[in-house]
């Protein structure tokens, strides 16, 4: 029992996995279509029929790619700095529900890996493991854009991630659980987006931030500092930072969908649970147009503002929120 | 901006230094010629007295074989009206000239490229480095008597290079090394390149009376030469301290190809193509400078359609190059490529007009001494009415819909990289630049050239002198642009578009010219000194973005580091014609 | 049974495979030619001067500290936060006068400068 019990979860998580490189690799595809579109170009059609090969021509040439690691970098700290971003981008997604349960060669499978019963503070947890990542791949280059854009991306974060908690304590009052699963069926009658509209533009917002999308891609920011934290980096290194960010928005995606998009429900979900990872997949598809307009739509805003922005605006509003909430339920509530 | 009244006259200032000002009486010569030693007192009293505050161009002749040297400076008035010319003539062995740049900041990089290119020294200098080439190079490359590595001849047209059905190579002639001088006791073999100390020196520590509670380390930081938002290959050392920049120093020649040297061995005409080449954005600009400058020594003037065509052609490149720059302003705040390509997308159009009345898109090479290479064909002055009339009106507005009233466009550039109007008149600063400051000083208005005099525009001016009225003025030059080019259009007459007969040699009489135009980036002048012979003797342009760079290190201070990048790219330079 | 949290677990592991896998895979195929101007590092075409491991700006840390203080707060509010429909009212109104000092706190952090970029 046991054994085909590990069996299974070893196969969901690997095919998890596969699912998050997959889902990066189209990503980046969907990101460059979507961009040409509003930029009046084309976009890559050349590998496949519509470009759909292009992520895998992109990843056999980063295989092929010289790494060069920098005589004066910290060399250990150097290579262990992606491992390290990959890594927290990855587990975030383990409890986030696709579904409910379906059942499959005679055996009922649940739609997600883990329903912990803390699972929004394990998201906290997991986003501010990430930010060592980029700090020590910025420390450890010995490089200066690298340097500054580590320090930047640190301080960004944590600025951020106050707003995010708050914005994410919303849901969880709502929802009377940490547990995704619960927050996800508590949206049976209504979306939180449309009772907590606030908190998921500060959610978003702040989301935005913390994966260093634009227009708070201040980290990385080209213009200024060439490349940021990974301008040292090469090959596969370079591509698993950039394997790390896409992932990372495709988790937040699936977070804020669960969070206040109602996750995995639609119509017929409950007579049809497999219909739950399509809703799931739709509901992140639009998600993610969104952060790509965004980014083709909007110029940076400097760094200085930026940490005004999270600090003055967004954290104070984040907290009244709550406060709002709060006493709103009790009024509500009784 | 400060408009004083001349306390004397021209004329009195210069019958107070009677006998120390001579006028220079060669034939084709304007101006005045002054002794080192009052150089320094004269312009003070021209400046502050006369109110000719804007030093526009400084330069050197080299007067081989004569044992002489001259320099050359030209001045004007922000509130308009005809330079003054001022020479030097020193000794060629030893050129030695006070510096103007205590009186006129302005003249700091011209005066550096004249020390690098011709020797000339100037005493009192702050920073008196080699601008274009690097340290360490050996000899003075614009001087008449220096020879490149493959020298071939003095002057264009080099002689049959198959004279007997054997093709000669000027590389056989001139094996290398034949020409390349070495600096005393250098050993290739032992070479190592000299860093960039001198550059380094009094940048770092120059802050250490910031007062601070906790002990911060400053960093050097090299933005470019191989950065993605240089415009090239431009290269900005900075100092920082945590994200503030406490001091700023340019340096440039990455792309340095002697275009000075290489335009005197050409003949005048082919420099027309060669002028293309400077700021590869807007060439037909360009070529209206030369062909100006090249036209006042020949005493010719083009006919009414040419001169039609011209405007025509100056005003769409000058929208093309606002739209243009525009668009990768918000690239380098940090917009991905949308502004930009869709800023793109008109300039095509634009192209396209180019393509058809000259027959390349970006090389134009359109304009002839009095008058222009070919008529309009059939056609393209309808396309031009639509653009002008309906395309180009509706899609700046679009522009403006997007961008003016945007937050974070607003939040980014109001503010920053302010240069006030004194500032800019004493750096020289030109174009956009100088008129975003508040001085509204245009060449088209300030000194006429060609039918400017007869199209109703006005001069578009900022007041703040920061980046957000950079963008402003820009975007109201290309509205003036398309209210002169509705003008032209309406009244273009039909007629020869060349004075006299087309000729492969123009016959230029000796003299000096100094011929200006407002470009699109500022004032662009072509300072042309004939001989008599086929090729010029003194090829010197006045190139905007260069000159416009003296004041990035004013504008960058105590700026954020993001600014600088979003201050380089208000400034709209082209690396063409900075290095040249 | 295995609880949830042991499904996390074998998922962490699991993930630690793929990029040591991809380093491992890359670092087989991969040609290494390494000389000292590509060992050099990147400061857009000419050698750095001065250290890059230097004394940095005390602002970064300056939001460190306030970042920690407030995290921890946050942390606080979640386990009222799921149970706030079985709380009694006094307590809500307990964490509401928390979330006021909170703000209190973040007031006095904003006129101290301490959220200034200087």
């Amino acid at each position: 029992m046991d054994g085909a019990m590990i069996l299974e979860w070893v196969i969901k998580s690997i095919f998890l996995i596969l699912v998050m490189t997959g889902g990066f690799a189209y990503v980046t595809l969907y990101e460059r279509k979507v961009l040409a579109r509003i930029q009046v170009r084309i976009g890559p059609n050349r590998a496949g029929p519509f470009g759909v090969l292009q992520p895998v021509a992109d990843g056999i040439k980063l295989i092929f790619k010289e790494e060069l690691v920098p005589a004066k970098a910290d060399k250990l700290i150097f290579t262990l700095a992606p491992v390290l971003t990959v890594i927290p981008a990855l587990i975030i997604t383990a409890v986030v529900p696709w579904g409910t349960e379906v059942t499959l060669f005679g055996r009922t499978i649940k739609l997600y890996l883990a329903d912990i019963n803390i699972a929004v503070l394990y998201l906290m947890a997991v986003t501010s493991i990430s930010i060592y990542g980029i700090a020590l791949a910025g420390w450890s280059s010995n490089n200066k854009y690298a340097t500054l854009g580590g320090l930047r991306a640190t301080a960004q974060m944590i600025s951020y991630e106050l707003a995010l908690g708050f914005a994410m304590i919303v849901p969880v009052m709502m929802a009377g659980s940490m547990s995704l699963v619960d927050i996800v069926e508590s949206q049976k009658p209504v979306w939180f987006v449309f009772v907590q509209p606030l908190a998921f533009l500060i959610y978003f917002i702040a989301a935005l931030a913390e994966i260093n999308r634009s227009p708070f891609d201040m980290p990385e920011a080209e213009q200024e500092l060439t490349a940021g934290y990974h301008t040292e980096y090469s090959g596969m290194k370079f591509a698993l930072f950039f394997m790390a960010e896409y992932i990372k928005m495709i988790a937040i995606s699936m977070i804020g969908s669960s969070l206040f998009l109602g996750g995995y429900r639609g119509p017929f979900v409950d007579q049809l649970p497999a219909l739950g990872p399509l809703y799931l997949f739709i509901k992140v598809a639009i998600v993610l147009f969104v952060i790509i307009w965004i980014r083709a739509t909007l110029p940076r805003i400097r760094y200085d503002r930026l940490m005004q922005f999270g600090w003055k605006v967004l954290f104070p509003l984040a907290l009244l929120n709550v406060f709002v909430t709060g006493v709103v339920l009790i009024l509500v509530g009784g | 901006m400060s408009v004083e009244k001349p306390v004397v006259s021209l004329a009195d200032l210069c019958s107070r230094y009677e006998g120390l000002l001579v006028p220079d009486e060669r034939q084709g010569f304007e101006g005045y010629l002054i002794s080192p030693d009052h150089l320094i007192s004269f312009c003070r009293s021209l400046r502050d007295d006369v109110g000719y505050d804007y030093l526009s161009s400084v330069t050197g002749v080299d007067n081989f074989p004569a044992e002489q040297m001259e320099v050359v400076y030209h001045f004007y008035r922000t509130t308009g009206g005809p330079s003054f010319n001022l020479k030097l003539q020193v000794s060629r062995h030893n050129p030695v000239v006070p510096s103007l740049v205590p009186l006129y900041p302005g003249a700091d990089f011209q005066e550096r490229e004249a020390w690098d290119l011709l020797g000339i020294r100037f005493e009192g200098h702050p920073d008196l480095r080699r601008i274009m080439m690097w340290e360490g190079f050996e000899g003075f490359p614009l001087r008449k008597d220096w020879r490149e590595p493959f020298f071939e001849d003095e002057a264009k047209p080099f002689k049959s290079r198959w004279p007997d059905g054997q093709v000669i190579r000027s590389e056989d002639q001139n094996p290398y090394k034949n020409n390349v001088r070495y600096p005393n006791d250098f050993d290739p073999e032992q070479w190592t390149p000299v860093g960039d100390d001198a550059l380094y020196k009094g940048m770092l520590n120059l802050s250490q009376n910031i007062q601070s509670e906790f002990k911060t380390d400053q960093i050097v930081v090299n933005l470019g030469p191989q950065h993605p938002s240089t415009h090239g290959v431009f290269r900005m050392v900075v100092v920082l301290e945590g994200e503030t920049v406490l001091s700023l120093k340019p340096v440039m020649g990455y792309l340095h190809r002697n275009h000075e040297k290489i335009g005197e061995r050409n003949t005048f005409l082919q420099n027309m193509p060669f002028t293309d080449r400077l700021d590869y954005i807007s060439s037909m600009s360009n070529n209206f400078g030369y062909a100006l400058a090249v036209e006042k020594l020949m005493g010719i003037r083009p006919p009414e359609r040419a001169e039609y065509i011209r405007v025509m052609m100056a005003e769409l490149t000058r929208f093309l190059n606002h739209i243009f720059s525009i668009g990768f302003l918000l690239n380098d705040l940090g917009a991905f490529f949308t502004p930009a390509l869709y800023a793109i997308e008109e300039r095509e159009l634009i192209l396209d007009v180019f393509e058809a009345v000259s027959g390349s898109r970006m090389m134009c090479n359109y304009f002839r001494f009095g008058g222009v290479a070919r008529d309009l064909p059939d056609g393209v002055l309808e396309k031009i009415k639509e653009l002008v009339n309906d395309r180009l009106p509706r899609k700046l507005e679009e522009f403006e819909r997007y961008l003016t009233k945007n937050d974070l466009v607003r939040i980014r550039c109001e503010g920053v990289g302010v240069l006030s109007p004194e500032e800019a008149i004493a750096l020289s600063a030109a174009g956009p630049i100088l008129r975003a400051s508040g001085v509204p000083y245009d060449v088209r208005r300030a000194d006429p050239y060609s039918i400017y005099d007869r199209f109703d525009f006005d001069v578009a001016y900022g007041l703040h002198g920061d980046i957000y009225d950079r963008y402003l003025v820009r975007v109201e030059e290309m509205r003036q642009s398309l209210r002169i080019l509705k003008q032209v259009v309406r009244d273009i007459p039909e007629g020869p578009i060349m004075s006299g007969k087309p000729q492969y040699q123009a016959r230029v009489p000796p003299g000096e010219a100094y011929g200006r135009v407002e470009g699109p980036k500022g004032e662009l002048g072509f300072y042309v000194v004939s001989n008599g012979k086929p090729n010029p003797w003194r090829y010197h342009v006045r190139a905007p973005s260069f000159i416009n760079l003296t004041s990035l290190a004013t504008m960058a201070k105590n700026q954020k580091i993001a600014d600088v990048v979003a201050i380089l790219g208000s400034i709209d330079i082209v690396l063409g014609e900075v290095d040249r | 049974m295995l609880n949830d949290w042991s499904y996390v677990a074998i998922f962490t592991v699991i993930s630690m495979f793929l990029p040591a896998a991809a380093i491992a895979i890359a670092s087989f195929l991969a040609p290494k030619k390494p000389n000292p101007i590509k060992n050099s590092i990147y400061e857009c075409g000419v050698e750095t001067v001065g250290a890059t491991w230097v004394q940095f700006k005390v602002q970064y840390y300056i939001y460190t500290l306030v970042f920690l203080l407030f995290d921890v707060e946050i942390i606080f509010l979640y386990p009222w936060a799921v149970a706030y429909n079985q709380l009694p009212l006094f307590a809500v109104v307990e964490v509401i006068i928390f979330i006021l000092i909170l703000l209190g706190g973040l007031l006095y952090a904003w006129r101290k400068g301490a959220l200034e970029w200087v």
